[in-house]
């Protein structure tokens, strides 16, 4: 008999999401067309979704309020300068009915909302413009809040996100609308001049006025994929160099690989993301450095056996061996989350040198490794770890970022040398590594270079200006290769074993000219025990030196620095 | 002054009539077939007697059994009920001329009122307004014709003897009229045994509205509001709720007054129902009139908190309505559903069968007439109807959710019930805001079928 009760509660219960669906089925029938591949889908799937189909993973517009939606933490926005609106829309025809028209269709004043609001618990300043109204165009209310916002984080001392989606200034505004171009950026200057945080995040379109102003101006630049981003349109461009342009031109891809963008995020991970940097920004209680248990017991329990009678040029043969762990396999090992920036914001991106930023121990720092690929494929794509002068100018630029932000730099050397070839040389190879010597010589954060494999000539060099340089123990450092150096000497690269010995090029050499400061012993083994190892050996100096760099003055530590490469090759 | 009632009738009238009867200390005497010889009135009565075999006509149509139980019971009167023998004549005079009381009004005027053409005459006599209409009975197509003109398409061609919803044809153009007419009489003929065949104007989609009314023998009238009957499938009421809820105050002012103008001029002297159509324009056609206790009487009891019954036997004991008008207060709204054992699925056919387990809903406001019990076995010859859940809240809303609960609550397992199409026309948009018509139920079903959420 209980059973029938039972029975009928259940029944209850399926007519219930009988009645529920009766209801739902009419929003239902409300589909949306993919521009991308023009495949339907139900509303509430793609708002599910974050409006990237489902199908083709295309990144459909989204209003500014879907936007606050899907980035913010819910009920955190608050809204600010909210009733702004044009002052005298009358000056130009037609103007004010237009305006009238996309105040009504999409509920706000004008194309930017501005507020705060946290995101995964971090405060933060933020504007996000609508591409439905008027295309997100900029006029003067648009520059306006943009400012009042830039100053207000200047003020409170918040880390900045604007969303940027624009078609460009509002051409009715005419002349006034093109000076907020000039407003905002030289609002960003104070911003960033007081030390704060600007993420720019880029989303399609971004074009005309806004690319040319904010929206590249950010210390962090992320955007959509397949977000159409540039500064004159398209079509413009095709009418004015008679020329067809390819599909992906302007793409945020294409952008990316030509230096501008550093990260493209789906939008499935974009708060994510966000949040993330956020917090390696923000997160000012600065942790003791302390070695890790698990590290600090792999390095203990590594028997380092030192390998006697290794001769120079058996040193340089390991050194470059396909299967020695590349500076990849290390940060994987070293660092709990890292995020990879790309692009020198000149010229273009080099696979060659990774950058980014990770936390350490808990506190965050800037990574700049050369990269050598641990297969063919990967050797390809990084150029065999040859640097261009793109690569010194992203490791640069990096290297600023993270003086600004304070955070220190580590480095991890590994090349043949720069890349020699005609476009370097076009694009100024030598000026580029000159320019990160005298840069980082002067870097008001400490820096800590690691020669994991390889140091060749000015190529490596440009790296390891630093205050502190390890080397591990089969890593060898010269002004060129042996080959090279038999070449050019005794015009035989063929005795490169004989050169490799002369060239004193080994740690154990180095160590004893002085121009290194500690050798990263070894484990015999190969393999990912043998990496784990090293990594944890890497781990428990990185720690120390950081500890002991972090304590002293930025002018104290610029001194010591120069002296240090001032003190090379004094004979007394 | 009736003592013993002999109430010819079974299922749960017949048990609702003897509740009152013990409640009035009047001895009552059941009647039963030989299928119902477990059917809870058998039970219940003071005495029963059993008067046939399981077909109605042997057993409660049989007036000649049924006036010998009376008598040898020593019965001073007999109760109808409804259905059966409820609105015969001839039955209600024989009963007078053996010397007993019929529970009901005076022989003559069931004969009147039953006459739809006569009661029609009677009615615009009476200045009540009627569906425009063949004024008699239509002898031959070409008269059927002529008048079809007057009274304009779309029109129904009616049995004259008929009830029920039987024998109805409606016909929409002149083209269509001498197959309908030559079928409605032959239909009516073989259902009624009488192929009079009358016209009216068909009023598309009305509302149902009816007005109760009690009267006694000294003129005294008095009418209990109106109900909305309007959820009918096949022109069978399914819910009926007082009052009606979407009918506007004037509306129902004049609906009630001419009710009771109708049963004045025809000298009514018991309970009985007045029945109107409402069209979309808001005016009232007198439809027909019920001179016996309704099946959806509960809601008005609900409504007026008056024992309709305790009234009918009042009145045909010759006593005073000592109500007035003024008297009547109604309030709150009370809502009705009848619980059928049948199978919705298949087209609601009957499904009768054992009753293996109930479980009623109770509580505030819930009222449950019924005559079926846990191991009671539904006999197939009868009315399928085997339950009323009634609910009765201050405002129509909560009397909808309390019906909804009710029926959440109500178990009958066994057989085959239409519960569950109760229940999911009470969550229906257009059921709740009340603006459902005639034209609903069908609809409803339709959009079930479609959903398939009954199939």
């Amino acid at each position: 008999m209980n059973m029938l009760f039972k029975n009928r509660h259940r029944q209850l219960q399926d007519f219930r999401r009988l009645l529920q669906p009766q209801k739902k089925d009419k929003t239902d029938e409300k589909k949306a067309v993919c521009p991308g591949c023009g495949k339907e889908n139900s509303l509430s799937r793609l708002k599910a979704e974050l409006y990237v189909c489902p199908v083709c993973g295309h990144h459909m517009r989204i209003s500014a309020r879907e936007r606050i939606r899907q980035l913010t933490d819910e009920k955190s926005f608050r809204e600010m300068y909210k009733d702004m609106a044009v002052a005298d829309p009358e000056e130009f025809r037609g103007y004010s009915e237009k305006l009238t028209a996309a105040q009504r269709r999409t509920g706000l004043k004008d194309s930017v909302i501005t507020g705060t609001a946290t995101i995964n618990g971090t405060k933060c300043a933020i504007a996000v413009m609508d591409s439905f109204f008027m295309m997100g165009s900029m006029g003067s209310v648009t520059g306006e809040k943009i400012t009042l916002l830039t100053e207000y984080a200047t003020k409170k001392k918040l880390p900045l996100i604007i969303s940027c989606c624009s078609g460009g200034a509002r051409m009715q505004e005419g002349i006034i609308s093109l000076f907020q171009m000039s407003k905002t950026a030289a609002a960003l200057k104070k911003f960033s001049e007081k030390g704060g945080l600007y993420i720019s995040l880029l989303t399609h379109p971004t074009t005309g006025g806004v690319s040319a102003s904010f929206a590249m101006l950010g210390d962090i630049i992320i955007a959509e994929p397949g977000a159409m981003v540039g500064f004159a349109g398209k079509r413009v461009i095709e009418k004015t160099i008679n020329r067809q342009l390819p599909d992906n031109f302007q793409t945020a891809e294409f952008v990316q690989e030509k230096g501008f963008v550093d990260i493209i995020s789906h939008r499935h991970n974009l708060k994510a993301v966000i949040s993330g940097l956020l917090k390696l920004h923000t997160d000012k209680s600065r942790k003791e450095l302390t070695v890790r248990g698990r590290m600090s017991l792999i390095a203990r329990q590594a028997t380092v056996q030192q390998k006697e009678n290794i001769t120079p040029w058996q040193r340089v043969q390991i050194a470059r061996g396909a299967h020695r762990p590349k500076a990849q396999d290390y940060i994987d090992r070293l660092f709990d989350d890292f995020y990879p920036l790309h692009g020198d914001r000149l010229f273009g991106d080099d696979n060659a040198l990774i950058g980014g930023i990770a936390t350490f121990h808990g506190i965050p720092v800037t990574v700049l490794a050369q990269c050598k690929g641990r297969n063919l494929e990967e050797n390809v794509k990084n150029n065999f770890g040859m640097m261009n002068p793109e690569g010194y100018r992203k490791a640069l630029r990096l290297a600023k970022q993270a003086e600004k932000f304070h955070r220190p730099v580590i480095t991890f050397v590994d090349t043949a040398g720069a890349y020699p070839g005609i476009g370097a040389e076009e694009r100024g190879q030598a000026e580029a590594i000159a320019r990160c010597l005298m840069e980082f010589s002067d870097l008001k954060t400490p820096v800590i270079a690691v020669v994991i494999s390889e140091g060749g000539s000015g190529g490596a060099l440009a790296l390891s200006v630093a205050d502190r340089i390890a080397m591990l123990e089969n890593a060898v450092y010269s002004v060129l290769s042996p080959e090279g150096f038999a070449s050019i000497l005794w015009k035989d690269a063929s005795k490169a074993p004989q050169a490799a010995q002369a060239m004193k090029l080994t740690a154990d050499d180095l160590m004893e000219k002085g121009i290194i400061d500690e050798i990263i012993r070894e484990t015999a083994t190969e393999g990912a025990d043998s990496i784990k190892a090293t990594a944890a050996q890497i781990d428990r100096y990185l720690c120390t030196q950081l500890t002991v760099l972090l304590k002293k003055k930025t002018s104290t530590l610029c001194d010591e620095r120069y002296q240090k490469y001032r003190r090379t090759g004094i004979t007394e | 002054m009736i003592r013993k009632i002999l109430i010819a009738n079974r299922g749960e009238i017949a048990v609702r009539i003897i509740r009152t009867c013990r409640e009035m200390g009047i001895q009552t005497v059941a009647v039963y077939s030989t299928a119902d010889k477990d059917a809870l009135h058998a039970q219940l009565a003071t005495e029963a007697v059993c008067i046939g075999s399981p077909r109605s006509a042997d057993s409660y149509l049989n007036v000649n059994n049924i006036i010998q139980a009376a008598v040898n019971t020593g019965c001073d009167a007999i109760h109808p009920g409804f259905g059966f023998l409820s609105e015969n004549g001839d039955f209600a005079r024989k009963v007078q001329e053996n010397g007993l009381i019929f529970v009901g009004p005076s022989p003559d005027l069931i004969d009147k009122m039953g006459n739809k053409a006569e009661a029609r005459r009677l009615m615009k006599e009476a200045g009540v307004p009627i569906v425009p209409g063949s004024e008699g009975v239509v002898e031959t197509v070409e008269d059927g014709l002529k008048k079809a003109d007057e009274i304009t398409y779309p029109l129904m061609i009616k049995a004259a003897g008929g009830g029920g919803g039987k024998g109805i044809r409606i016909v929409r153009s002149a083209d269509e009229f001498p197959a309908a007419f030559m079928a409605a009489r032959s239909e009516a003929l073989a259902n009624f045994g009488n192929g009079d065949v009358y016209m009216e104007k068909f009023i598309e989609n009305p509302k149902h509205i009816e007005v109760q009314i009690i009267a006694d023998c000294f003129g005294n009238v008095v009418h209990l509001y109106d109900r909305d009957c309007s959820f009918q499938r096949r022109n069978q009421k399914m819910i009926e709720e007082a009052p009606c809820f979407s009918l506007s105050e004037e509306t129902r002012q004049t609906i009630t007054a001419d009710a009771v103008k109708a049963c004045r001029y025809v000298g009514y002297n018991s309970v009985g129902t007045v029945e109107f159509l409402l069209d979309k324009n808001g005016q009232h056609y007198f439809m027909e009139m019920n001179t016996r206790i309704q099946v959806e009487h509960p809601i008005t009891e609900m409504v007026c908190g008056i024992d309709i019954v305790k009234w009918q036997i009042r009145a045909a004991n010759r006593q005073r309505l000592t109500i007035t008008q003024q008297d009547i207060k109604p309030s709150g709204y009370a809502m009705e559903c009848r619980i059928n054992a049948e199978n919705v699925k298949q087209g609601f056919v009957p499904s009768p069968g054992r009753i293996e387990f109930m479980h009623l809903p109770g509580g505030r406001g819930v009222r449950v007439d019924t005559a079926v019990y846990t191991g009671y076995e539904i006999p197939p010859f009868y009315d399928s109807m085997i339950l009323k859940l009634i609910t009765f809240a201050p405002s129509r809303l909560e009397c909808i959710r309390k019906m909804r609960a009710a029926l959440e609550e109500l178990i009958i397992d066994g057989i085959e019930t239409n519960i569950d199409f109760h229940y999911f026309v009470l969550h229906h948009k257009k059921f709740v805001d009340g603006s459902y018509d005639t034209s609903f139920a069908g609809t409803f079903i339709e959009e079930l079928k479609q959903n398939e959420y009954v199939v």
